[in-house]
């Protein structure tokens, strides 16, 4: 993917030299191994450190939220369906955003290659989808399927779903995946072998919010764990108010998460944070037939009544 | 200084001796990463790691604390009265802590133990631990405790540096408590007389490995101002998400909030570690907040720990090098850039552009 | 709301939705008595989810 670069960076300058936009939301060269940071660019030489290749896993929407004037984003699939999230939630309007399309062939997931050697990761280079990862007396060459993140790896909606332009071809989309496998097998585990399941899961946590804040759909002006008057949620380390504030932030992002995987990438510990979403889109899924972001024409089903919602929970 | 030569048998049999009378701390692999523990009767510090994820200063300064007690029972004769609750009661030792992490609580003491104010739930933990240090014989790219006051073979902090060599180590006691640790541990074999060099030579290659640096030469002689009005905060913050990953795991980090929490008729009065770049952390009772902007509070941050702190203090910049800042921020904001940033920043020649986001 | 927590280990049990309008007077009593019944029968050891003091090391 690292071709995209120069399409990315030859549209962004043309945008902003065209004035039809006033800034460029993407990404530029990190300063370790694997990570690239958010960058906004306002001029070509700005545009000119935009980058695109495997370690892009944020969501560019994040930084979209109430934001004024006219904004050029790059997104590949899972933040273009974030961003029409964005626009249904009136969080920023259609008309103010070029939407760069990146067809994505997933992203590498970096707790993982860190942890699987003993060493340092000095380098990590990308050529087509051969990733050679390399430090102090090491060098290994690995295919980027092995290297996917989870979400990456049974990601159904690879292509953006809105675009003004596209930076790359369309790419074919997965079709033997189950997003839900493992899911499943929680499902069939005993009550209390689910809550130790989570008790370990999140046993690391502390209370960073770096989950909530790197999700585009954590935009809430005072967040409910940051509510004082009333206090739903302690704010220690308490295991009965973490376990709290990740089951409800889970439920608040019910219907809306596109599984884009950077509440994981964000986790400093390396939780797996989509536990707890993965299930309530399925759930949505089976319910209600619905998956986030796929259409700007139609309201998400836990905003609007149907009489034929399920109904078996209440009587 | 007397250089003492620690060999495989004889550094289990010490940590066992020195579990008998202090409670001992060391870094412990818990699935991927490894953290500083309590070590129970059997587990030995896992020394072959290069840096614990979270750092030591939990140990210390827990991240959740409960500082007092009290009962609302109205029929009881102490309600509504405050008690103390004890929190560290015996001595403790930290085994296997690098350099840089100890450098750290120097720093923090200065803040938490001044002749006016005394924070004695830090004070009281501090003093009962001795820090049992290892020298790092190779640095990470991230590492630049060379440029931040510190180095992989530093002493300050520290009560005993050890030095792996083989499968043993050497001990240099550099303080009383040090002394009494190593007494505890049984520790007596004396170094023999080319030790000293041989630790010299480990010590130049290892500070030769530190590749990474910060320039801190100018930050005293810049003027407050012209560093708080410079322009390139707006888009070095475009990036943060403000979250509190940099101020958790930095070991110099010292910010909390006091909480109660009631139940029934029982209350705590606790404190948990807070972070600057929360937005409410500035938040007033009045409603204002002070700092509402994301590039506000991120620039607040680094000039807190390099300009004003530096001022304050005229001890070096409040930061020890041990890079987990750059390696767990989400979105790779790095100290190293803006430092080198603000050091070399020349209020007359400014030509960035301030950018709308 | 239901199907998460089951998964996360709180027992289905324990949670349970009803309309019922102030005028149902009788529902709300048949209602109450079904949902105790129910409650009681789970496990009454598992107080796993309930906080009375923080828990902090």
């Amino acid at each position: 993917m690292t071709d995209y670069t120069d399409k990315i960076k030859e549209i962004a300058k043309r945008l902003l030299a065209e004035g039809k936009v006033d800034i460029v939301i993407g990404f530029r060269k990190g300063t370790l191994p694997m990570m690239n940071q958010p960058h906004v660019a306002a001029s070509a030489e700005s545009a000119d450190e935009l980058i695109w290749d495997s370690s892009c896993g944020l969501n560019l929407a994040n930084y979209l939220t109430d934001k004024k004037g006219k904004i050029g984003i790059i997104a590949k699939g899972c933040d273009s369906r974030n961003i029409v999230t964005h626009v249904i939630e009136n969080k920023i309007q259609r008309d103010q955003l070029y939407i760069i399309g990146v067809p994505c062939t997933g992203m590498i997931d970096h707790h993982k290659i860190k942890a699987m050697f003993d060493q340092e990761v000095r380098n990590v280079d990308e050529s087509g989808d051969q990733i050679t990862i390399s430090g102090d007396g090491f060098s290994k060459t690995v295919s980027k399927q092995e290297l996917l993140a989870e979400n990456c790896a049974v990601c159904t909606h690879r292509n953006p779903v809105i675009y003004d332009e596209l930076a790359g071809d369309l790419v074919t989309e997965q079709t033997n995946v189950d997003p839900y496998a493992s899911v499943k097998t929680v499902e069939a585990l005993s009550a209390d072998e689910k809550w130790r399941y989570f008790e370990d899961l999140i046993a690391p946590c502390i209370r960073c919010y770096a989950c909530r804040n790197a999700c585009p759909l954590c935009y809430c002006p005072t967040c409910f764990v940051d509510e004082s008057r009333p206090q739903w949620v302690g704010k220690s380390q308490d295991t009965v108010d973490i376990r709290t504030f990740h089951l409800l932030r889970a439920y608040h992002c019910a219907g809306r998460c596109t599984d884009c995987g950077a509440c994981e990438r964000a986790c400093p510990m390396g939780i797996k944070i989509r536990e707890f979403t993965k299930k309530l889109n399925k759930d949505c899924l089976e319910l209600y037939g619905w998956e986030a972001g796929l259409s700007i024409d139609q309201r998400p089903p836990l905003d609007t009544y149907k009489n034929n919602d399920p109904q078996d929970f209440i009587k | 200084m007397t250089l003492i030569k620690i060999d495989h048998q004889s550094w289990i049999d010490g940590i066992k001796k020195a579990k008998a009378a202090y409670r001992v701390f060391g870094p412990v692999k818990e699935k991927k990463d490894h953290e500083f523990k309590l070590l129970d009767e059997d587990r030995m510090p896992d020394l072959d790691c290069q840096n614990t994820r979270m750092s030591p200063k939990a140990i210390i300064y827990p991240q959740s604390q409960i500082m007092f007690n009290y009962s609302l029972d109205e029929s009881k004769d102490d309600c509504r009265i405050m008690k103390e609750v004890e929190n560290v009661s015996s001595p403790q030792a930290i085994i296997g802590i690098r350099p840089c992490d100890a450098l750290a609580f120097p720093i923090v003491r200065r803040n938490f133990d001044t002749p006016e104010y005394q924070d004695t739930y830090w004070v009281k933990a501090y003093e009962a631990t001795t820090f049992v240090g290892l020298a790092c014989s190779s640095a990470c790219g991230t590492c630049f405790c060379t440029s931040a006051g510190t180095g992989p073979f530093g002493e300050e902090g520290l009560d005993v540096l050890m030095v792996a060599d083989g499968d043993g180590f050497y001990a240099n006691p550099l303080t009383e408590k040090g002394r009494a640790f190593v007494k505890t541990a049984g520790w007596t074999g004396k170094a023999d007389s080319n030790a000293a060099e041989k630790i010299e030579q480990m010590k130049t290659a290892a500070e030769a490995s530190v590749t990474s640096s910060v320039a801190t030469d100018r930050l005293h002689d810049k003027t407050i101002l012209e560093l708080y009005n410079a322009p390139f905060w707006e888009q070095d913050a475009f990036a943060c998400i403000n979250c509190g990953t940099c101020t958790y795991i930095c070991p110099t980090c010292w910010c909390f909030d006091v909480q109660d929490e009631i139940s029934g008729k029982s209350g705590v009065r606790m404190r948990n570690w807070d972070s600057c770049m929360s937005p409410l952390f500035t938040l007033h009772a009045s409603g204002h907040n002070p700092r509402p902007q994301k590039h506000e509070r991120l620039r607040q941050r680094f000039m807190h720990k390099l300009k004003y702190y530096v001022d304050k203090y005229d001890n070096g910049i409040q930061c020890v090098g041990c890079g987990r800042c750059i390696r767990l921020c989400p979105v790779n904001i790095d100290i190293r850039s803006i430092c080198n940033k603000m050091n070399n920043f020349d209020a007359n020649a400014c030509v960035c552009k301030v950018t709308s986001a | 709301m239901k199907n998460l927590l089951e998964h996360t280990g709180i027992e289905s049990g324990r949670l349970h939705f009803s309309w019922i309008s102030s005028a149902e007077s009788t529902k709300f009593v048949d209602v109450v008595k079904k949902i105790t019944a129910e409650v009681k029968t789970l496990d009454p050891a598992n107080k796993k989810y309930v906080k009375t003091e923080p828990k902090v090391a």
